[in-house]
């Protein structure tokens, strides 16, 4: 086994035995060989992050102690493999000598083992007890209460299940295809259906097709996929077919980096699609949220018939989080189909906040959908006058979507102070464990970009001395949303771009070393 | 049911003497006709189509209906009938919009063999937007996007069928709409993917097929065994739409075979989704991350 499941296996016993864990997980995009390591960082207090330094390195090979020796902290320890043992079995050799270390029970390693390796537990407990045996016990953790250790993909995964998930259809694309499998594997004892089809063209198209026939459809990609995508993304909007797309960002532009992270694509995912009509991105900034805001966004989708984006991204998707516990958001799982349609039923009936009441083929009457701009039937048309109203029909939803989100916390803010840091997604975790350390600054986390809560958003950068945006891009397109959204530049930015995530360290030295050289925002 | 039960209130906006009109009434009287014979429920029909002179069909129709996108018409037929297993899913494409933009999907469509029916419009040029060559016209026609002459020999599409595995496949001819009836009735009878290649030779970009087909065009007879895939293959080689010489034309149901469906092989795809009522135990979908 692997780097990504020992050090997961790692971090469920230790929130299994009560503490919190990050697991940030960085790996090259090849299959076997190259150098792949997570780092874990462990806490009795909550963490969101990893940090640069270590107090362990448990090392598979020579080159990870080359590489990370350097950062090692004073008085840090090296599990090093033997030479020559085999490395399936030399992870749980390191193992056992770290849990000795900490003097976890024997035992407790044997239940974990047994409930993740099933069948070959065997031989994985044989080498941890052979590490265990080998180690010596210098700290006695404590039990404490039992947390619960869950990846963003694994958020995205049981929020869409949870929401009433039908059909996942998606072309593989890292970092999103860990949702794809995740999903399959579960399909049969939720009664989903996932299903690969030949290309994300195709996985869209095929999607709207099932949500023209009632069934609730989600889809995953990252960026390229996304960019295929966006011709029937637009078809979606005039449609008004409900789909929840997530799309979880790598390295960009173009094939970029594979496996790395990054927050390039917001200003892409808020304009995707040619044409005007309303849609909603979110950005979940954790795992528990990446639950409750797919929740949402079937929620949203089905009851005002248009298309939703998740916006995720490698970091958040492929980090594990704990929580004391997970938690749902309180949103129906309704489907937003009429039980009785009339006879005389319209597909695209103009209605006071422009959703037009859904009814699907086989109920009885007549029910279209059409890329064209049509009338109230879904029939052809191209007079001006019809399309005057289609159009003000479509956007008539976004009065009331706005006022629906404002219920449902499109901003968060935390700490105390009269400075501000502002960012959305992944940042979350370094921003929230940094902020402790950071005098007098809040955080402003905005969790809908799409429709964007411009009132709040102004309200706290207004009441702000210091303001800086934090993104994982070139640019910082968040301050370009909000100054076009709120009409206020945020000239101070903190970016980061080499596709590795923030770690809070950095995070205190790029906030001092910008504060040393302020430059005072333009609505101060 | 009678045909026009089928019609909708809709200005028709094809030429006038458009063999469209052919396929057009060949459909409703199919769709009619399998109704009144039991084999068919018009509520649980739907239909899809892609963008170009044939898509208009959406509004002349009165059956549920997606007008999607060009060239994507299969994977609408794919996610209705994935969404509603119960739905007689029907898909009209043109040559252009199937075998340019989607030929992948038509491809793939082929290979899953989803109990759909696939009728493309073959009219050899991009009519709608104004006669530029496809996929299916013949070397050396020249038009405002090709002044030189198409350089290179059409697809055939029905070899194509043959050989990507679809389980049911036929050509018809729009100017011979009783005929095309009994096809369309036997490929929406069909159990897996079933394609029909319809002849319909655009009167104002591609003139000069109306007279050749007309001429060389013949009904495929008894004597063709439509399990015979050798001769299916042998049939589908008379003609390679092209129009330098005069060749036979076959046209009726070239061959038909069984497989299971792709939906067959799906436990899920018992029922329509939107009936079932999900209550999602949170317990059972959280458990295995305590």
């Amino acid at each position: 086994m692997g780097s990504a499941v020992t050090s997961h296996f790692i971090g469920k016993i230790f929130t299994e035995w009560g503490y919190y864990v990050f697991n940030y997980r960085d790996y090259p995009s090849l299959i076997r060989g190259g150098h792949n390591f997570n780092i874990l960082k462990i806490s009795d207090k909550p963490v969101y992050s990893h940090e640069l330094k270590y107090d362990f390195i448990l090392a598979l090979d020579q080159k990870t102690i080359d590489t990370h020796k350097k950062d090692l902290n004073k008085g840090g320890l090296v599990f090093e493999a033997k030479a020559g043992e085999p490395k399936i079995l030399a992870n749980n050799v390191l193992i056992g000598l770290l849990f000795k270390h900490f003097g976890v029970d024997l035992s407790i390693l044997f239940v974990a083992a047994e409930k993740t390796f099933g069948k070959n537990a065997d031989m994985v407990k044989k080498s941890i007890q052979e590490g265990y045996q080998l180690g010596s016990e210098k700290e006695k953790f404590k039990k404490l209460s039992p947390k619960c250790f869950i990846s963003g993909t694994e958020g995205m995964g049981i929020g869409a299940i949870a929401a009433g998930l039908d059909i996942y259809l998606a072309y593989p694309m890292t970092p999103a295809t860990p949702l794809l499998h995740f999903l399959a594997k579960r399909q049969i004892e939720n009664n989903i259906l996932v299903f690969q089809p030949e290309n994300e063209i195709a996985v869209i198209n095929a999607a709207l097709g099932a949500s023209f026939t009632g069934a609730k459809a989600m889809i995953g990609t990252s960026g390229g996929g996304f960019a295929l995508m966006t011709e029937a993304f637009s078809l979606a909007g005039m449609a008004e077919l409900p789909l929840v797309v997530y799309s979880c960002q790598r390295g960009a532009p173009s094939t970029g980096l594979a496996t790395h992270t990054a927050q390039g694509d917001l200003k892409f995912a808020i304009n995707a699609g040619h044409g005007e009509f309303p849609r909603i991105v979110l950005t979940p900034g954790d795992a528990q949220e990446a639950i409750i805001r797919t929740q949402e966004a079937f929620y949203l989708a089905g009851k005002y018939r248009i298309p939703v984006i998740l916006l995720s991204d490698k970091h958040l998707a492929e980090s594990d989080y704990t929580f004391n516990q997970i938690k749902k958001s309180t949103l129906s799982a309704n489907r937003f189909i009429l039980e009785n349609p009339p006879e005389d039923y319209k597909s695209y009936k103009i209605t006071v906040n422009g959703v037009s009441p859904a009814a699907v083929p086989g109920q009885g009457p007549i029910v279209r959908a059409n890329s064209y701009e049509h009338d109230e039937y879904g029939y052809t048309i191209e007079d001006a006058a019809t399309t005057v109203k289609m159009q003000d029909k479509r956007f008539k939803k976004s009065a009331y979507l706005k006022k629906e989100i404002n219920k449902l916390n499109p901003v968060s803010v935390y700490g105390k102070g009269s400075n501000l840091l502002v960012s959305h997604g992944s940042t979350k975790g370094a921003i929230l464990d940094a902020l402790p350390q950071l005098k007098n600054f809040r955080f402003l986390q905005i969790s809908y970009l799409e429709p964007f809560p411009a009132e709040a958003v102004a309200k706290e950068i207004k009441k702000s001395r210091k303001v800086i945006l934090v993104e994982n891009s070139a640019t910082g397109a968040l301050a370009d949303v909000i100054k076009e959204k709120t009409g206020i530049e945020i000239k101070n930015k903190i970016l980061k771009y080499d596709g590795r995530p923030f770690t809070p360290d950095l995070l205190i030295y790029e906030i001092h070393s910008n504060l040393r050289g302020f430059r005072k925002s333009t609505h101060s | 049911m009678k045909p026009e039960d089928l019609k909708t209130a809709q200005i028709n906006t094809w030429c006038p003497g458009c063999p469209n009109f052919g396929i057009l009434n060949s459909a409703k009287e199919a769709i009619a006709e399998l109704v009144n014979e039991g084999k068919l429920s018009a509520k649980d029909t739907a239909l899809a189509a892609g963008i170009g002179c044939h898509g208009k069909i959406f509004d002349y129709l009165n059956l549920n209906g997606f007008n999607g996108l060009h060239g994507r018409v299969l994977p609408v037929c794919f996610g209705t009938k994935l969404g509603n297993p119960n739905l007689t899913v029907i898909g009209f494409g043109g040559d252009g919009d199937t075998f340019d933009e989607g030929v992948s999907h038509f491809i793939h469509a082929c290979r899953y063999n989803m109990d759909i029916t696939m009728m493309v419009h073959i009219n050899q040029v991009f009519a709608l937007t104004t006669g530029q060559a496809n996929a299916i016209t013949e070397k050396g026609f020249i038009d405002g996007s090709t002044p030189l002459g198409q350089g290179e020999k059409p697809i055939n599409s029905v070899l194509l069928a043959l050989e990507m595995g679809a389980t049911f496949v036929a050509r018809g001819y729009a100017l011979q709409a009783p005929h095309l009836k009994e096809i369309m009735k036997k490929a929406i009878l069909h159990k897996g993917f079933s394609y029909i290649d319809i002849l319909q030779p655009c009167i104002i970009y591609h003139k000069h097929s109306v007279p050749y087909l007309s001429k060389n065009a013949y009904k495929l007879d008894e004597t063709h065994d439509i399990s015979n895939f050798g001769q299916a293959i042998e049939k589908a080689r008379e003609w390679d739409y092209s129009y330098e010489k005069d060749a036979k034309v076959p046209i009726g149901v070239f061959y038909q075979t069984e497989r299971p469906t792709f939906e067959s092989q799906w436990p899920q795809l018992k029922q329509p989704w939107h009936t079932i009522d999900r209550k999602p135990n949170w317990d059972n979908i959280t458990r295995e991350f305590k």
